[in-house]
């Protein structure tokens, strides 16, 4: 009799097992001696998700991901897969999968032999794992070096490497230590759209560790921000971009960074040094103000006023570093006006761009309606 | 000014003037005293300053034979008359035969004394064994050996570790009355030797019984002989003039010739030994040697030699002294003197030493039946004093050396390519050739001219000073296992495979002893870390020889450190240097002590330059810490370490030190390696160079041949 019939149709017993994979991180610490690191994380990951786990250097990301991993013990906290906990767990039998920021390709062995380390360590027959490095090499474009030793590789390749060496092993859970950091732009570019495309041709749970904002906001179905062993704030790119929990958020995403100035409300307005703007929202008292450099324009006229200290031109566009009396300043302009270095310049929002911060930028009190 | 030059002056002359007299003896105790003290009257009768130096008996004769030629010797030396021949050969003692009265000694002593008709030295003293007997344990001295065997029954009670008898039975001093006694001879009439006949098995069957039966210990020492007797534990002993001064107050005892062989008639004949003061041949002031020597001789001097010597004199006059007359002790030794048999002074006897001791040993420790025992020594003795192989003509070889030098010219030259110039090449040849000339000589000197001689010496034959073109007698000697069997320790081949076995456990036990201590001492959570590393690197740090020494001092049957630690443990004692594995374990174990550290250091290194992410990423891909060890540091390390692997089993193949300080190859030999077989050869057997120089030869290509295997082992890996 078949096994494969009493399967409801269009469902592999691999789909049904990612489908109720899902990885849930509660109260996570973790100091290194008198220095903590990671200091309460509480996360939820829906499986088939890619969550790109995104904040400054030295913020902890690592070592949460070397969490994840079992690489690494918590002092306090649990993490659990499918309600499951896995916290004393050790790796090698939390079926899942790392790409390290340096690769850590094994440098004794050939390209094949990678691969294949894993696997033959889960003792899967021989053809098995030949054919599972195959698909993988296909996949990857591998199957001209297979023979090579990871000396005898460019970046990119090793870098590809280092992921099939997790493909082949079809974890349920895929982590990426900033896996691009080390290419070049250009390649960087390209691999991002690889791997874009492999969450999607396999379906898995995948966590990405980045400092690049860029690299979040393309690749993430969330994104979860950190910031000195704290997650700021977690959810989609835009809604991050568009609604940042705090003044951290809002600056660390998007390029050139958000400009904040201090403020008080005063009726239907709020007056900062030197500028006022029409209130919106309805926080009272002092506030910190914040304003994308998209939002803001060079013109004849603005509540803010000041000398260009610095001019970067795009082309179509350009960025203006304006010196006002609230604080420096960044505004877009027109890339055929004649913004210059020393020039006496006004900035105007366009419409109802003010995103609203408690004094101490810890709470968002308002955002503009999201354009969609 | 000038003052100071007169004073200087003055002061080397009377510095030559006064030049001292050296003497050279190996006496301890009363003996030693007795010598100062003869000394200070001779130099208060006659004003010459006499320099005494006591040398180790072991080292003696080879420091007598190598210092004296080089004029760094004695002018006067004390040594016992069986060497004479040698030292006479080596051309080291100058004859007497005109300065003494031979009418002054025994004359037993002076014939001692004599070669080719020629005679050395002034006899001191004599030595011969005799039976020592506990009066209150036996009364009747036995005077054959049935009554001695029945006294033995009487007197032995095993249980109680009561014996009847103790004397140093693995000692061929000792057990050459038996030989006698049985009616053996040890030399044919031609000289020869004999050591292979039914009197010398008789000899071998009939101590072996008295051992089996329990009549007298095993592996006896002269210290166990000692206690043994003051304790009242042995009722008889056999032993010389020198025991008396052992013997305690309290022990009642009297000295009576060893007893008749029941089954012979023949008494059991000890050896006679003769002491001499022997003058250099190459002392400078030879009339005051000369004096010194008779003045040690006769006399005063022979009265200081009874009493605190303890020594039986050579000298007739003394006997008339009322104090020697009245020693029991000496009188009893002259008694037994009669009729003892000067030990012959023949190079013959000298080489009969080595042989009969590993007769006689293998025959005590069971390891050989009485009646083969005989033939072993006899194919030993052959074997150490090989004949000299025919002369062969050197024409030949002469030109097959031509013939390789030109063809290895040829070749260079031919591989250079096309000829060209060569100060067309090199225009500043000369200058470059300048820089290069002195490491150039300091090559050639150092390394190809010995290279060239040790080579060309393995086609000779040495024999006391006369070489002999033997051409490849000796490669074929050694590679045919000449005069011995294959498995014996003195074949080439028996010795290889100890080497190798050596070679290969050694570099084992340190690498993988390396290897788990650098692992422990990587872990950066241990603490004192930086401490251990220290402690641990010690070994390596220390000078090999002194480890050896130590770890031979620990050895030690009755006193070493780790018989004492067994026997805490409630485990027998055990005799390390009379089984082959025990042996070769203690040689290991030493060398295993020395080696570790080089291999941890390495280790260390290596295993600090693997990235810690490797693991890492194994432990995600499912390696356990066993996998991770073979699939990941193994490998990893395999570079590093093969290099070290390779130069450590080059050392250990030729590690001399530890053999030679630690079992000394004991038992028979078996432990030896090829290196200190190959010095034996040259040094202890004969100094037979030839050989010795084609074993050198032949444990060069071994050793080219184990790099060219691991070259090519660790060829790809390199590459
Ligand atoms: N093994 C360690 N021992 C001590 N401190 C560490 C260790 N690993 C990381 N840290 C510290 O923890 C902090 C967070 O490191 P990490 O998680 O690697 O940051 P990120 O990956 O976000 O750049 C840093 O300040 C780093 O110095
Ligand atoms: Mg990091």
């Amino acid at each position: 009799m078949k096994e494969g019939a009493k399967e409801p149709p269009g469902v592999t017993a691999s789909s049904t097992l990612r489908a109720v994979s899902g990885l849930r991180l509660v109260g996570i610490r973790k100091s290194y001696g008198d220095n903590p690191v990671v200091k309460g994380v509480d996360l939820e990951v829906a499986s088939g998700e890619f969550l790109v786990m995104v904040g400054p250097s030295g913020c902890g990301k690592t070592t949460l991901l070397r969490v994840i991993a079992g690489l690494e013990q918590v002092d306090s906290g649990q993490v659990l897969v499918d309600g499951k906990d896995m916290t004393s767990v050790p790796p090698r039998d939390r079926d899942v999968g790392m790409v390290f920021q340096s690769y850590a390709l094994y440098p004794h062995m050939t390209v094949r032999e990678n691969l294949a380390f894993g696997l033959e360590l889960r003792k899967l027959p021989r053809a098995d794992i030949e054919a599972r490095v195959a698909e993988a090499a296909r996949m990857l474009e591998l199957a001209p070096l297979l023979e090579r030793k990871p000396k005898a590789l460019s970046g990119g390749q090793r870098q590809r490497v280092a992921m099939g060496r997790v493909i082949v092993r079809r974890p349920q859970l895929f982590l990426f230590d900033e896996p691009l950091s080390n290419l070049d732009t250009a390649l960087r570019v390209q691999m991002r759209g690889e791997l874009a495309r492999l969450h999607r041709q396999l379906g898995v749970t995948m966590i990405y560790v980045t400092h690049d904002q860029v690299e979040a906001m393309t690749l993430a179905t969330r994104v979860a921000v950190f910031n000195k062993g704290i997650l700021q704030q977690l959810g989609a790119p835009l809604e991050l971009y568009h609604r940042p929990a705090n003044t951290f958020v809002a600056t660390f995403l998007g390029s050139p960074s958000m400009n904040l100035f201090d403020a008080r409300r005063d009726g239907a307005t709020f007056v900062g040094t030197g500028f006022s703007l029409s209130a919106t929202g309805d926080a009272t008292g002092d506030v910190k103000l914040g304003l994308r450099p998209q939002d803001l324009l060079v013109s004849s006229d603005g509540p803010f006023s000041g000398e260009v200290e610095a001019v970067e031109r795009l082309g179509f566009d350009g960025y203006a570093f304006v010196k006002t009396a609230a604080g420096p300043l960044t505004a877009r302009f027109d890339g055929t006006l004649p913004v210059d270095v020393g020039q006496n310049v006004k900035v105007k929002p366009s419409g109802d761009v003010l995103h609203v911060f408690s004094p101490d930028g810890a709470k968002a009190h308002h955002h503009p309606e999201a354009r969609r | 000014m000038k003052q100071w030059a007169w004073l200087t002056i003055l002061l080397s002359v009377s510095a030559l003037a006064e030049k001292p007299l050296k003497l050279w003896h190996a006496y301890r105790g009363g003996e030693e005293r007795a010598i100062e003290l003869a000394v200070k009257k001779f130099t208060a009768e006659t004003g010459t300053q006499v320099e005494l130096l006591s040398v180790p008996y072991d080292a003696f004769s080879s420091k007598l034979t190598s210092a004296i030629p080089h004029d760094a010797g004695p002018d006067v030396f004390i040594f016992a008359h069986e060497r004479l021949r040698q030292f006479h050969r080596l051309k080291v003692v100058a004859t007497t035969t005109t300065r003494v009265d031979r009418t002054k000694y025994f004359p037993s002593t002076v014939d001692a004394l004599e070669v080719d008709g020629e005679l050395y030295g002034y006899p001191l003293s004599l030595k011969t064994l005799a039976l020592f007997v506990n009066t209150s344990l036996v009364t009747n001295a036995p005077t054959t050996t049935d009554e001695l065997l029945a006294e033995l029954a009487r007197t032995t009670d095993a249980t109680q570790y009561r014996y009847g008898l103790a004397y140093a039975a693995g000692d061929f001093y000792l057990h050459a009355p038996f030989v006698f006694g049985f009616g053996a001879k040890l030399f044919d009439e031609s000289g020869r030797a004999t050591l292979n006949t039914p009197g010398m098995a008789k000899s071998f069957g009939f101590v072996k019984s008295l051992q089996d039966r329990g009549f007298m210990p095993k592996e006896v020492s002269g210290a166990l002989v000692k206690s043994l007797f003051n304790e009242g534990r042995a009722a008889m002993v056999i032993s010389g003039p020198w025991f008396t001064g052992e013997i305690e107050k309290s022990v009642a005892y009297r000295i009576v010739p060893l007893p008749i062989v029941s089954e012979t008639g023949l008494p059991l004949t000890p050896w006679l030994g003769v002491e001499a003061a022997l003058v250099s041949s190459r002392t400078e002031q030879p009339e005051q040697a000369h004096a010194l020597a008779k003045y040690l001789s006769l006399g005063e001097a022979t009265a200081l030699r009874v009493d605190p010597g303890g020594q039986i004199p050579a000298e007739i006059a003394a006997y008339e002294r009322p104090e020697v007359q009245q020693d029991p002790i000496i009188s009893a030794f002259r008694d037994v003197a009669t009729r003892a048999a000067p030990t012959p002074n023949t190079l013959e006897m000298a080489r009969v030493w080595e042989p009969m001791k590993l007769a006689l040993r293998g025959v005590l420790q069971g390891d050989v039946l009485p009646d083969q025992a005989g033939a072993l020594a006899e194919r030993r003795f052959r074997a150490l004093n090989r004949e000299r192989p025919a002369d062969a003509n050197p024409l030949p070889f002469v030109l097959v050396a031509l013939l390789a030098v030109a063809g290895l010219a040829v070749w260079q030259w031919r591989r250079r390519g096309p000829a060209q110039a060569f100060a067309k090449r090199y225009p500043e040849a000369s200058r470059g050739l300048a820089y290069v000339a002195p490491a150039a000589i300091g090559i050639g000197v150092l390394v190809v001219i010995p290279f060239a001689v040790g080579i060309s010496l393995a086609f000779f034959h040495h024999d006391a000073g006369d070489y002999s073109f033997v051409g490849l007698a000796n490669f074929v000697d050694i590679l045919t296992s000449k005069g011995y069997r294959i498995t014996e320790p003195l074949s080439f081949w028996f010795t290889l495979a100890v080497t190798v076995a050596w070679t290969f456990i050694n570099v084992v036990l340190h690498v993988s002893i390396g290897l788990f201590l650098a692992i422990l001492l990587k872990d950066p959570l241990l603490k004192l870390r930086g401490f251990y590393r220290v402690v641990l690197i010690i070994p390596w740090a220390v000078p090999n020889y002194i480890t050896a020494l130590m770890w031979k001092g620990m050895f030690h049957q009755q006193f070493g450190a780790i018989n004492g630690l067994l026997a805490a443990f409630g485990i027998e004692p055990v005799s390390w240097f009379t089984h082959f594995s025990t042996s070769f374990a203690a040689n290991v174990i030493t060398n295993t002590w020395l080696g570790f550290p080089f291999m941890m250091v390495v280790s260390l290194g290596a295993l600090q330059s693997i990235p810690q992410d490797l693991y890492e990423a194994a432990e995600v891909d499912g390696a356990s810490k066993w996998v991770q060890f073979r699939r990941i540091t193994l490998p990893l390390l395999k570079p590093a370490l093969l290099p070290s692997v390779i130069l450590g089993s080059v050392w250990t193949f030729n590690m001399f030190n530890i053999i030679y300080l630690v079992s000394g190859g004991e038992p028979g030999g078996a432990t030896d390696i090829l290196v200190s077989e190959a010095y034996r050869w040259a040094f202890q057997r004969n100094e037979q160079y030839g050989f010795a120089a084609a074993y050198s030869v032949l444990i060069f290509f071994v050793l080219l041949a184990w790099t060219r295997i691991t070259r090519r082992l660790s060829g790809p890996e390199a590459a």
